[in-house]
Order: C-alpha cells, then sequence, then structure tokens
C-alpha cells in the first residue's frame, strides 16, 4: 500500500475540538464505509509521525473527508486539527480495515454506537447509506458530552426518518436547555430501546473503555461475537 | 502491563506493508484457548513495539518490533488468510 500526497482542498469546524479535513487524493483508489486511512506528517528535521484517522466521507463522495478531534498534548492532532490550511499537503495511506466496514449489499439491520469522535465511521456508513438511497433498517446511537461535541450534528437532524433510519442521543456532561432525552452513558436499558434485535449488524467505535463496555452489553444481549464490529481509539500519542 | 489499549484495527496500516490481503478480516486460531477471531477483534497493547493479544484468553497473538531500519513481526497461533478471486 502506497502512500499518496493529498493536498487540502477545505476544513470544516465540526466543534469547538474538531475538523473536517476535505482532501483531494490523486488516483485514491475509493473505500467502504467504516474504514480508514493512516496520515503521515514529515518535520523539516526528517521526523515522522504516523496515525490513524477514520473516513468521514461516503465511497460516493469525489474528496476524501477525514474529522480529526483534537488530543490536549497530542502529536499529531493539534496539528490537524488547528493548524492545517486548505492548500496544505499531507501524506495518507489507505484505505485500511475490512473489518470494520459496510456496504449496502451487506444488509441490515445495522445498529451503529459512537462515542465522541467514534460517530465518524459510523457517519460514512450512514452517508453511503443515503447516497445509495437504501432503506435498510438503522439505528444509530451517540454519546456526547454535549451539544456542542455532537459531530454533524445538522446533518444527523435531516437525515430522514422515513427511511428506516432511527437517531439517538445521550449527553453524557451537559444537556441542551429543555433536553428531555438520556444524559448518562450507554447503559443496558438504553442499548435494549435502541436494539434491532438479534441479527444486526453491531458496529461499535469510540475510547476503548467506551467499546469495552458497549461490546461486553451487546454480547449480553445476546449479539453474537461475529455481528459485532469494534473500533477502539487509544492515548496512542494523538 | 500498561491496560490501555486498542485494538487491531490500528495496527492493520503496519502490517499493509507485509501482507498482501487486509490483516483485520484475517481470522486467527488461538493455540492457547483454541477461539478463532478476527485480528480486527484482538487487544493491541502499543509500547516500544506492539503486542497484539487474544481477546479471549489475552495470548500473546502477534509481537510487531519497530526499528529504525525495519519492522519484525513474530506471529503465534493459526492464521487463515484467504485471498478472493
Amino acid at each position: 500500500m502506497v502512500w499518496r500526497t493529498a493536498t487540502v482542498a477545505q476544513v470544516i469546524e465540526e466543534s469547538p475540538s474538531a475538523r473536517t479535513l476535505v482532501l483531494d487524493v490523486p488516483e485514491w483508489p475509493g473505500h467502504r464505509a467504516g474504514q480508514h486511512v493512516d496520515v503521515r506528517l514529515t518535520a523539516e528535521d526528517g521526523y515522522q509521525a504516523e496515525r490513524s484517522y477514520s473516513i468521514a466521507s461516503a465511497p460516493e463522495s469525489s474528496t476524501l473527508q477525514l474529522t480529526v478531534e483534537v488530543i490536549a498534548d497530542g502529536e499529531v492532532s493539534p496539528y490537524l486539527g488547528q493548524e492545517v490550511r486548505a492548500g496544505d499537503r499531507l501524506e495518507v495511506r489507505g484505505p485500511i480495515g475490512g473489518h470494520f466496514s459496510w456496504t449496502v449489499s451487506d444488509g441490515g439491520p445495522l445498529l451503529l454506537v459512537g462515542g465522541g469522535s467514534g460517530l465518524v465511521p459510523l457517519m460514512s456508513m450512514l452517508r453511503h447509506r443515503a447516497s445509495q438511497a437504501s432503506e435498510v433498517e438503522a439505528r444509530l446511537l451517540v454519546s456526547a458530552r454535549s451539544q456542542d461535541d455532537l459531530l454533524y450534528r445538522a446533518e444527523l437532524g435531516e437525515l430522514d426518518p422515513a427511511a428506516g433510519l432511527a437517531v439517538f442521543q445521550t449527553y453524557t456532561r451537559t444537556a441542551p436547555p429543555g433536553w428531555s432525552g438520556w444524559q448518562r452513558r450507554v447503559d443496558a436499558s438504553m442499548l435494549a430501546e435502541v436494539d434491532p434485535g438479534p441479527g444486526a449488524h453491531c458496529f461499535v467505535c469510540g475510547p476503548t473503555p467506551f467499546v469495552e463496555g458497549v461490546t461486553h452489553l451487546l454480547v449480553a444481549a445476546g449479539h453474537e461475537n461475529h455481528r459485532i464490529h469494534a473500533e477502539r481509539f487509544g492515548p496512542t500519542g494523538g | 502491563m500498561d491496560d490501555v489499549h486498542t485494538d487491531g484495527n490500528a495496527i492493520a496500516g503496519l502490517l499493509s506493508q507485509l501482507l498482501a490481503v487486509d490483516a483485520t478480516s484475517i481470522a486467527r486460531r488461538c493455540q492457547s484457548c483454541g477461539d478463532e477471531r478476527p485480528i480486527a477483534d484482538h487487544r493491541a497493547y502499543h509500547g516500544a513495539g506492539i503486542v497484539l493479544r487474544c481477546p479471549s484468553c489475552s495470548d500473546v497473538a502477534l509481537v510487531i518490533g519497530i526499528g529504525a531500519a525495519d519492522v519484525t513481526v513474530e506471529l503465534r497461533g493459526t492464521f487463515q488468510v484467504a485471498v478472493g478471486p
């Protein structure tokens, strides 16, 4: 797999701590929703750092979009999340990871559970599903610290509930005024309300403790291991 | 060992330097507990190198050494690698 030079076409502010980098990647081979790329930065002295970022865009998109959340004291994410400008160049390698991926022909129902920026690869799946006008039953549960931290908030609100999609949110730190929904971490009773039932393709992405907790709950609720696809974001230096 | 880990997805880019197929979907049967799970489900512990462990019994599945000049990979257990048409 080769490193390709990507050019930043646009930067979109998603939240106080996250930005989407819209990249033009010549000869990009295409990807499946859910996959990620490695990004490599090279300093003037030759020092290199690599990090993995999930692809946010649908395979149908003409650009490759990565949403980067800034990890405080991180080595790479502060640069990508705060300093990169349109016209800058980055090296990317991918797409990577066929296990955590979904295409409409895989069918459903889908149970997507994201914590924080774990929403990113799940959004690629929902964008792909929308691009294909798929009506595969899909349930998305997003756990965010607050409404400001919820990525793609406007777009999530516009996704059509009539087309077999239901979006659920829980706010773990601060709920918006008048919010009557969930204000706690994902637990068994919450999952039970979202869960389309046994046989669902489950995709869980987020920080490691979040993913560990949710996957254990899914197994306890009767989901089989081979239908639970998980991806963990660890503190690997940000 | 540090209890903070990621999973097999996180090392797939690295393994793409060595394998012609997607590493995350490779099924590995653990020589210790006998469970067969995809590499994506294994736990990855990051240090000077990377140690991948069985999600069922924590036995070592794979050790990656990252040196200045090369990357070395030691595999344990059986890995079922399939290549599509």
